[in-house]
């Protein structure tokens, strides 16, 4: 299985070559998809092109009516913004985003060092109701986190978690372990078990056979988990914005929802921070461009 | 996109269905102990983060308690529940999200799979424009929502300025009560159509080639062989998606939040957006859990449904 | 969740309900320990003795200037006195702010030890016993005959005081901070040097204006469904046209509020006044207005005093390139008045967390009294705030610290408040979403206010009904 998106973009002959009748009315037929294809993909570019071109705008020239697509002066302003407070020192952006970095990074570690375990378990071994532990493991992902917040509230307020960053690292990393199970279950299911079995043969336990020959074999995979699980985290905005409330901890979706609702909006600087923010998320998702589709069915689809 | 074979090697086109290597070929005592060690730690930190805070939800549900009045709370029995289900505000909230649901899921599968089937009938550049299309998809709905309320701006924002120059009139795309309502779906369906499109795409490449071949023999029509071959086979995938991305709307709440804050009036309040209201605006925690369990009760019937699928998909 | 696919042994439903009722054993202590209601505690009378050891004093606000002008203002200042202090004001997004606020008294655990309130916000704070009760403080330490009477009563008394007035009985939970009220914001180039007087005076001119130059519109003003915006500004036309809000003895909303005065400024409001300001503003707040004002887009607009500063901004402004320039064009004005001159009251007081140690509570009492001395008042208006002393708003300091603070001044007398009730993020709320529908069409302006006055009358008459209820 595993068509990853590289094969289903490879290039295969066109399906109605070889069928020369239809070869003419193919072409303006072409022609037409093609335009077609341009239109739709400028259409869904358009707004990060000009998410793009706002973060190098100044002020004056992003209220211009009618808009300014190419006459204005590129200045480096909102990023230096982003970056910089204005007087000196770091902004509370900045801050955000390094908060942003700590939480994303350890709910996933945490989330990746309890589901690959857990994925080579139940891969391996046979369990009661394993595919309804699994089930229900994958549905636990499907709650709506504006209610899941409520109870987790009250929770955190009992054992003081209520803005720390531990409070979020933990709630993330719940919500990432069972697309981390489901990910690299599949992963891992595609690792023969003979491996192994021949491991334990030449006398090493089931667990040593585990962490020689088939973790090392799992590490892409790992990465390409690990990445999405990142993603989430990194974007997630519910729990953000109800858990948290100060400088120290704030991850940076609700830092930048907070850039307007102020006295002024600049949104050279909300289009700069948004670029920021947005750009590790791109080169991420590049990189694992082979297991999109499975990252983004939370695992579920492989193929 | 690079030419890097996949990690995996199996031959495209066969559903998911890797049966785990005979589980416990060669079983040991230690297997049960080492299986328990290994999906208890993940299972404790479920029941703890997921489980136990949704049962202590049920529980406040069925009283009036709140969460910055304190004091004891009160059984109410079913009062909550019934106060919300005869709420003729929950039932306007409830008529909102469907249609936005389903007017939302309806465009991204319709554009997602005209997507996906043009460019699968591409021979170059197929790997350029896939990426391209995934963009909107791996941003954050605070940054989508952020950018598209800049761009909507009835005064200064890029769509009624372009509009403008070719002689259409200002819209109010955020503040008209059937426009907004509009303009959540048509930003969901920017941002999301892509999912759909990505999954479609995996479909479509996966349909075996011979098919084709066989019905170009026989001169079948092009509709003909799209109704017959390709969309029986892509079907099932295509409904994964769809499902999927029915849960995901219905458990919508950043893009409203940014958006409209589900202006004007509750025009574009959807149930979860009512949620947030109820439990922190007023701390009706109690009302608030109850709602959040009837919520609870719809994504588990979605969730059964997607998961159903899925099974049939992999038994397959 | 579960999956009924299962043979044998115990069923899923059987086992989930074993499940949760161990779990509502646990869940059921856990509440019971939660908070108990308590009254307010006592702050003590005299300041008790300050630590000596570094203390960071930390304030919860919104970000806006004002949040940044008292972190930099205080450290400077305050630290001549209290050289072991640091002053930190915490920013929340305005949307935030109440949240921010409420979840963490909720957890009887707060990071800020001077939580800033709304004026609307202390009847939910003192009724969970949130904030410190001054009164013997105040008392003791305050100068209570510097201030209007009213502006003190605002920020501080509970229960609420008659408009214009102060309970001498009652108790003070809260010191003014920031002094706030809307300014009428018009173009001098365009509508002449003179402002108008009388609300319809206003609305013609707006009018005219508006015929006279294309691209720009009328009004500008608040009308979005968050924060209080939209709800403020219903409020003002009310008091402007002689309406009330409720009548404070009887608790009642239902015919006070959708009275003949009621009805005739929801109708000013949605066919006079809305017609005229920009297609698509229906979702303004503070910052659209003042990019509006900014952009030249507006002849006349609304809005908060301590909001304003940026008007002046050059960076931000397309009326002139230099301060001068722009004061050449924008005028700033106390609103004009109808059948009253009611205006409305806005700005924040300082109040000190329950939850806080002792040592910053005592901390907090005393920035209280150094903030609230004449001299430190006149330095503040200095600073960009907006002070509540009556020496102070009317000393040079203040006065020429910015083209608007005269109108404060002015209007000082004139304010009225909203309902300061623990329920009020409902009532507000409530206010908010349906003058907003009346404003962008979705309801008509009758049957928006009757059922604003329907709805909030429930939420009262439903007060002291815990945590049911509130669909």
């Amino acid at each position: 299985m595993a068509v990853s998106v590289d094969e289903a973009v490879s290039t295969r002959p066109a399906r109605d070559r070889g069928s020369p009748a239809r070869r003419f009315g193919g072409r303006g037929r072409s022609a037409l998809e093609v335009t077609l294809l341009t239109v739709l993909a400028a259409v869904m570019l358009f707004p990060v092109l000009w998410m793009i071109e706002t973060s190098i705008k100044e002020n004056r020239d992003v209220y211009a009516i009618p808009a300014k697509f190419f006459d204005f002066k590129v200045t480096m302003d909102h990023y230096k913004d982003v970056f910089v407070a204005s007087g000196s020192g770091r902004s509370t952006l900045s801050a955000a985003f390094l908060n942003s970095v700590v939480v994303a990074g350890a709910s996933t570690a945490l989330a990746t060092v309890l589901g690959v375990p857990a994925a080579w378990a139940y891969s391996r071994f046979a369990m009661k109701a394993k595919k309804d532990q699994l089930f229900f493991i994958l549905s636990t992902r499907f709650m709506p986190p504006v209610v899941v917040v409520i109870p987790i509230f009250l929770m955190y307020r009992q054992v003081g978690l209520i803005d720390s960053k531990l409070g979020l690292i933990l709630i993330y990393a719940a919500f990432n372990v069972p697309f981390t199970i489901w990910m690299m279950k599949g992963f891992v299911d595609e690792v023969p078990a003979e491996y192994e079995d021949a491991a334990m043969l030449d006398g090493y336990t089931r667990l040593q056979a585990f962490w020689r020959y088939t973790l090392p074999l799992l590490l892409p995979g790992i990465a390409a988990t690990a990445v999405f699980a990142l993603i989430f985290s990194w974007n997630e905005f519910v729990f953000a914005i109800f858990l948290t409330s100060s400088d120290s901890v704030r991850t940076a979706p609700p830092a930048i929802a907070g850039l307007i609702g102020g006295t002024t909006v600049d949104w050279g600087l909300v289009a700069a921070a948004s670029v920021v923010f947005a750009l590790p998320v791109l080169v991420f998702a590049y990189l694992v461009r082979k297991h999109l589709v499975a990252g983004v069915t939370l695992g579920a689809v492989r193929r | 996109m690079s030419d890097s074979a996949p990690l995996t090697t199996d031959q495209p086109g066969q559903v998911a269905s890797a049966t785990p290597p005979a589980p416990g070929r060669s079983r040991r005592l230690s297997d049960r102990g080492l299986a328990v060690a290994f999906t208890s730690p993940a299972l404790l930190l479920l029941l703890a983060m997921s489980v136990f805070p949704l049962l202590w939800a049920l529980y406040l549900s069925f009283t009036d308690y709140s969460a910055t009045r304190g004091g004891p709370a009160q059984f109410v029995g079913f009062g909550n529940y019934t106060a919300i289900l005869a709420s003729e505000q929950v039932h306007l909230r409830a008529l909102t999200t469907l249609v936005y649901v389903v007017g939302a899921v309806t465009l991204q599968t319709v554009l997602g799979f005209a997507i996906a089937y043009l460019i699968s009938r591409r021979t170059r550049g197929r790997g350029l424009l896939t990426t391209l299309f995934l963009v909107p998809m791996m941003l954050s709905p605070v940054v989508v929502g952020l950018f598209w309320r800049f761009m909507l701006d009835a005064q200064f924002g890029v769509v009624n300025s372009m509009l403008g120059s070719i002689g259409l009139g200002q819209v109010e795309w955020l503040t008209g009560q059937r426009t907004a309502l509009i303009s959540l779906i048509l930003v969901d369906t920017w941002q999301w159509t892509p999912f759909i499109m990505l999954i479609a795409l995996a479909g479509l490449t996966a349909v075996p080639r011979y098919l084709y071949e066989a019905a170009s023999i026989d001169r079948a029509s092009e509709w003909f062989r799209f109704r017959t071959i390709t969309l029986p086979l892509v079907w099932p995938l295509l409904l994964i998606a769809v499902l999927f991305r029915a849960i995901e709307a219905f458990r919508l709440f950043d893009l409203v939040y940014i958006l409209t804050s589900g202006g004007p009036g509750v025009s574009t309040e959807t149930l979860s957006f009512h949620v947030y209201k109820v439990a922190f605006l007023g701390f009706n925690t109690g009302t608030a859990s109850a709602y959040g369990i009837l919520m609870i009760l719809v994504v588990i019937i979605l969730t059964q449904l997607y998961l159903r699928y899925l099974n049939k998909l992999k038994e397959d | 969740m579960r999956y009924p696919q299962r043979r044998g042994r115990l069923s899923v439903p059987g086992r989930t309900v074993l499940l949760a009722t161990a779990a509502m054993v646990v869940a059921t202590t856990l509440v019971a320990c939660g908070g108990q209601s308590d009254s307010a505690p006592k702050a003590p009378a005299t300041i008790p003795e300050l630590t000596k050891d570094p203390l960071t004093l930390s304030f919860i606000w919104f970000d806006w200037p004002p949040a940044h002008a008292l972190e930099t203002f205080a450290n400077a200042e305050y630290t001549k006195l209290r050289p072991n202090v640091t002053v930190k004001v915490k920013t929340v997004p305005n949307a935030n702010w109440h949240d921010a606020m409420f979840t963490q008294f909720a957890a009887h655990k707060t990071d800020f030890d001077i939580p800033i309130l709304d004026s609307q916000h202390i009847g939910e704070a003192v009724t969970n016993g949130n904030i410190l009760d001054i009164t013997d403080f105040v008392k003791k330490n305050i100068d209570v005959k510097a201030y209007n009477p009213y502006l003190l009563a605002a920020y501080g008394q509970f229960p609420q005081a008659e408009t214009g007035k102060r309970d001498e009985n009652a108790s003070l939970y809260g010191l003014p901070l920031l002094g706030d009220t809307w300014t009428m914001i018009y173009r001098k180039d365009l509508i002449g040097d003179k402002p108008p007087q009388t609300w319809d005076e206003m609305i013609s001119v707006a009018e005219k204006c508006q015929a006279d130059n294309p691209g720009v519109s009328g009004l500008a003003f608040h009308q979005a469904n968050g924060s209080d915006a939209a709800a403020v500004t219903y409020n003002t036309v009310n008091g402007v046209y002689g309406g009330n809000l409720w009548n404070p003895k009887t608790r009642k909303i239902n015919g006070v509020l959708n009275d003949a005065a009621g009805h005739e400024a929801m109708d000013v409001l949605v066919n006079k006044m809305k017609p005229l300001t920009a297609k698509g503003s229906g979702n303004w707040f503070i910052d659209e207005v003042n990019a509006a004002v900014a952009q030249g887009k507006a002849c006349i607009a609304f809005n908060w005093i301590a909001a304003s500063g940026g008007l002046l901004d050059p960076k931000q402004s397309t009326l002139g390139t230099t301060r001068e320039q722009i004061l050449d064009k924008l005028g700033f004005a106390t609103l004009p008045s109808q059948k009253t001159n009611l205006v409305p009251l806005g700005g924040m007081g300082m109040h000190v967390s329950a939850y806080s140690p002792e040592a910053n509570q005592a901390e907090a009492l005393s920035f209280m009294k150094w903030f609230e001395q004449a001299d430190i008042q006149k330095k503040w208006a200095a600073a960009g705030g907006v002070p509540s002393r009556t020496d102070a708003l009317e000393s040079p300091e203040f006065l020429d610290a910015a083209p608007f603070n005269q109108v404060y001044t002015d209007s000082v007398p004139r304010m009225r408040d909203m309902w300061n009730v623990p329920e009020y993020a409902r009532l507000v709320d409530i206010e908010n979403t349906n003058v907003n529908a009346a404003l962008n069409g979705a309801k008509t302006p009758k049957e928006a206010l009757d059922d604003i006055a329907k709805e909030q009358q429930s939420v009262l008459d439903a007060a002291g009904g815990k945590g049911g209820g509130g669909l």
